[in-house]
């Protein structure tokens, strides 16, 4: 074994090949997976890669008939409008809310949920309280939508309960201050147990021996979950903060867009939201590329700030 | 085996590269296909004089409600199956998804993958029609109607005041339009109201405001539905129709948008009489006389509302509201009895003076697009709906099937009116003819007078139809940058105005903030977008 292993090293070493002919030999060699390859990176190639192409739009005024490369240049014109809209403040402010209430409520659950299952050992009780967390998941946002109107209306159910212990109807869909409670408090709902599964598998990739160890040396299951487990899964909860963080201003903007009305816009009205009805139904598709572009920089911005602290500060990175 | 990879290893590139081209070409390809291969046959015809029908033809239009319920397209209209039959061009339409047909619009526009024909709402598409036409999206009929239409042109002749409205301020016909042909089409929405309730609280139909409040304050409080519970919604809000007709708001004078008095442009929401109206709704609304989630009711939470015996008074249209909800609520309950109220106003007596009424033209219709290549047989195509055979296919359908001609008059069969099927009246007419829906045609008045079926229908129409209206826009086409400003300021101001009109209703705003709100909107540019309007008032009124 160590013979031929150190015979190779020589060869290497004494023979250094180029670049390209040690792709073209890998090439060879693997041909299969480069062909099991293919379909993904065509797929980024057509739809990720491709459209950045439009992106010019947003530093030209569009016009359907000129198509996108005739349309003239206007510059910044659409960005200065933007910043200088009578609702920048508010959009952007709301958007910031739900971004972190979502980073602070939502992400946390399903950590939560997931040591929280890790405990049960009653099998059946186990798999059921899973099944039933991660259904949500599958309904569709618009049925998840009238679910919350039909609960929450005036003669709904939450209001029936209200009112059955003395209290005032409360009509909730109408309520500005009530929209970040239900908007969040619902994603909670929705994803929970689905995000729960990979912390799971993760918690289930833990040597057991830690625990045997631990266990002699007197910890109780508290002591063993936080810490064994929960540094044990510490490297998949900051890759996936560090996603989360990422797309920190990119909302559930369809679910927001049939839950809201104009009562509610004060603290339901987000950036995808505004450029929902500035670009599709005004047909100003420059606007609202320049304002999916400030979007998209910020989190872009966010994820590489989060990946260099997380590099900086723990041994756990995504690059 | 060698050879074997390296040929693997080809097709992978080869893959790779054709992937790459398809997904860079795929967005122009659909579009030329088809009309490449139609468009030879056209210009062969159309050198020698007059043209033939097309062979067949793209067609963009929504898909109303009715017919959707009994087909997968429209082709499944008798009307356009006979079209067929006469004419020999085989249509293929494209249909948006319901409820999103203005997003449809848009992305089909901006993708550059038009059909032929696209039939939409035009008066309030994105830099207008003159800009659509300037885009290369539509074409200029104006030379094609007078060369190839002599039935449009005819009716055009015969009604000057038509042309004048289908003409924009750059001097583009762009459609060939849906007209309603007569005054009595016009008027087909406004307040209904639970005359049963009303018998039984002995209060008669009321038309001040004052007599609304009380009529209302009875409903909430003496019971009428008779459960015991006092679960009664007097009034049942509906901001997007007081927009259509005036309902309360007229009473003032003013509109939830612009009007005009003695040919000025005004912007309602700014108005100290607005004021006015702002307060009652909200006083109403505080004591529990408005539905107290109307700003959350749609159309289907509308329908479960009324036809649960809740809802004392509501806005609504002739067909779909006031005969739809009477049809569907008098089986379980024969006393209820639906009317229309009168426009509401201040002082007994007086006339309404906002009501609803419609342009006889209200700018949708069907435009041929830069992208079908043989517009002048398309456009004789499309003129076969304005002659007489036309006329009466698409308001009456088939002769012997969905109508009779009895002493000159064509009347609907009961297939259309009692239909064997159990489908309502809309439903079987939708089977047949366009008249209940809109298109490229002059309605018929007769089909009306059948239509409404009920007696509290024809009394709703002439009931509404009482009021001056003489405030009301006509339909203005602004200029392509004008309306690209108007739209952009616009936009806004709309956002902000509907919040701040439901939270002052609400009272979730106090009314005194009703100044600032007001000086908020005069920031945000209402001044320009009045001039824009008023220029292109100023333009229609010179035409």
């Amino acid at each position: 074994m160590q013979l031929k292993e150190e015979t190779n090293h020589v060869t290497i070493q004494s023979k250094p090949e180029r670049f390209s002919a040690r792709a073209a030999k890998d090439f060879r060699r693997n041909s299969t997976i480069y062909l099991m390859l293919l379909p993904v990176v065509a797929f980024y190639a057509v739809f990720h890669y491709g459209p950045l192409y439009g992106l010019q739009i947003a530093f030209k005024n569009f016009s359907a008939g000129l198509g996108i490369w005739n349309s003239p240049w206007v510059g910044f014109q659409h960005f200065s409008e933007f910043f200088n809209g009578f609702f920048f403040e508010r959009v952007v402010t709301n958007t910031i809310i739900l971004g972190a209430y979502d980073l602070i409520f939502v992400f946390p659950a399903s950590i939560v949920l997931a040591l929280m299952l890790n405990e049960v050992r009653h099998r059946i009780f186990k798999r059921t309280v899973q099944s039933i967390t991660y259904i949500p998941h599958f309904i569709s946002v618009v049925v998840v939508v009238g679910m919350l109107v039909d609960f929450l209306s005036v003669d709904g159910l939450i209001n029936h309960i209200i009112t059955y212990f003395g209290g005032k109807p409360i009509s909730f869909m109408r309520l500005p201050e009530w929209f970040r409670t239900i908007y969040t408090s619902s994603a909670i709902w929705q994803g929970v147990g689905w995000g729960s599964i990979i912390y799971l598998a993760a918690i289930s990739n833990i040597d057991p021996s830690l625990y045997e160890a631990a266990k002699v040396d007197g910890a109780g299951r508290w002591k063993q979950m936080l810490q064994i487990t929960l540094p044990g899964i510490l490297p998949t909860v900051i890759i996936l903060l560090i996603l989360r963080i990422g797309s920190f201003m990119a909302l559930q903007d369809e679910k927001i867009l049939i839950m809201y009305n104009p009562v509610t816009y004060e603290t339901a009205d987000v950036i995808g939201t505004y450029v929902y009805r500035k670009g599709i139904l005004e047909a100003s598709y420059s606007f609202s590329a320049a304002v999916g572009m400030f979007n998209s920089m910020i989190n872009f911005m966010l994820l590489i700030g989060a990946n260099y602290l997380s590099k900086r500060f723990t041994d756990t990175k995504l690059w | 085996m060698k050879t074997n990879r390296k040929r693997v290893v080809r097709l992978v590139i080869f893959m790779l590269i054709v992937a790459m081209i398809a997904g860079c070409s795929g967005k122009s390809s659909g579009a030329e296909e088809p009309a490449g291969e139609k468009g030879k046959e056209g210009t062969d015809v159309a050198v020698g004089g007059d043209p033939e029908y097309p062979e067949q033809l793209t067609y963009w239009v929504s898909l109303n409600a009715n017919a959707s319920a009994t087909m997968q397209d429209m082709n499944g209209i008798a009307a356009y199956q006979e079209l067929e039959k006469t004419t020999g061009t085989k249509v293929k339409f494209q249909h948006p998804p319901a409820g999103q047909e203005a997003d449809a619009f848009n992305i089909m526009v901006s993708s550059g993958n038009l059909p032929d024909v696209v039939e939409h709402g035009w008066a309030n598409v994105s830099g207008g029609p003159d800009k659509a036409i300037s885009d290369g999206s539509i074409i200029r009929l104006n030379e094609l109607i007078e060369e190839h239409a002599p039935n449009l042109t005819k009716v055009l002749n015969e009604h000057p005041e038509y042309k004048k409205l289908i003409t924009t301020d750059g001097g583009n016909i762009y459609v060939f339009p849906f007209i309603r042909g007569d005054e009595y089409l016009l008027t087909f929405n406004g307040l209904i109201i639970r005359k049963d309730w009303l018998d039984q609280l002995q209060l008669p139909v009321p038309e001040t405001i004052d007599e609304w409040y009380e009529v209302l304050k009875a409903i909430k409080t003496k019971d009428p539905n008779g459960n015991g519970q006092a679960d009664e919604i007097p009034l049942l809000l509906d901001m997007d129709m007081t927009g259509i007709n005036h309902a309360f708001v007229g009473a003032w004078g003013v509109t939830t948008g612009f009007y005009q008095v003695d040919g000025k442009v005004q912007y309602g929401p700014i108005q100290p009489e607005f004021k006015s109206y702002l307060e009652t709704m909200s006083k109403w609304y505080a004591e529990g006389l408005i539905d107290q989630d109307y700003a959350a009711t749609d159309g289907t939470l509308k329908d479960a509302k009324v036809t649960n015996n809740q809802v004392g008074a509501f806005s609504g249209y002739m067909g779909s509201s006031l005969g739809r909800y009477s049809e569907l609520m008098i089986k379980s309950n024969p006393d209820v009895e639906l009317v229309g109220a009168p426009n509401v106003v201040l002082n007994k007596g007086d006339k309404p003076v906002l009501g609803q009424k419609d342009s006889p033209f209200n700018g949708f219709g069907a435009a041929v697009t830069k992208a079908n290549k043989f517009p002048a047989e398309t456009v004789k195509w499309l003129d076969y709906k304005y002659g007489d055979e036309g006329h009466m296919l698409f308001n009456f359908g088939v002769e012997g099937v969905s109508y009779e001609m009895k002493d000159g008059y064509p009347t609907y069969t009961d297939e259309v009116m009692k239909n064997p099927d159990g489908l309502s009246i809309t439903q079987a007419m939708s089977k047949y003819n366009l008249a209940s829906y809109s298109g490229p045609f002059v309605q018929d008045r007769r089909y009306i007078e059948q239509y409404s079926a009920l007696p509290q229908q024809k009394a709703a129409i002439e009931t509404w139809m009482n009021a001056e209206n003489d405030r009301l826009m006509p339909i203005i086409s602004p200029t392509a940058e004008e309306s690209t400003r108007y739209a952009s300021i616009m936009n806004d101001i709309n956002t902000y105005y509907e919040e701040m009109v439901n939270k002052f209703i609400m009272g979730v705003e106090p009314i005194s903030g009703f100044d600032q709100f007001v000086q908020t909107v005069q920031g945000m540019g209402i001044e320009e977008a009045l001039q824009i309007q008023q220029a292109a008032l100023d333009r229609f009124n010179s035409r």
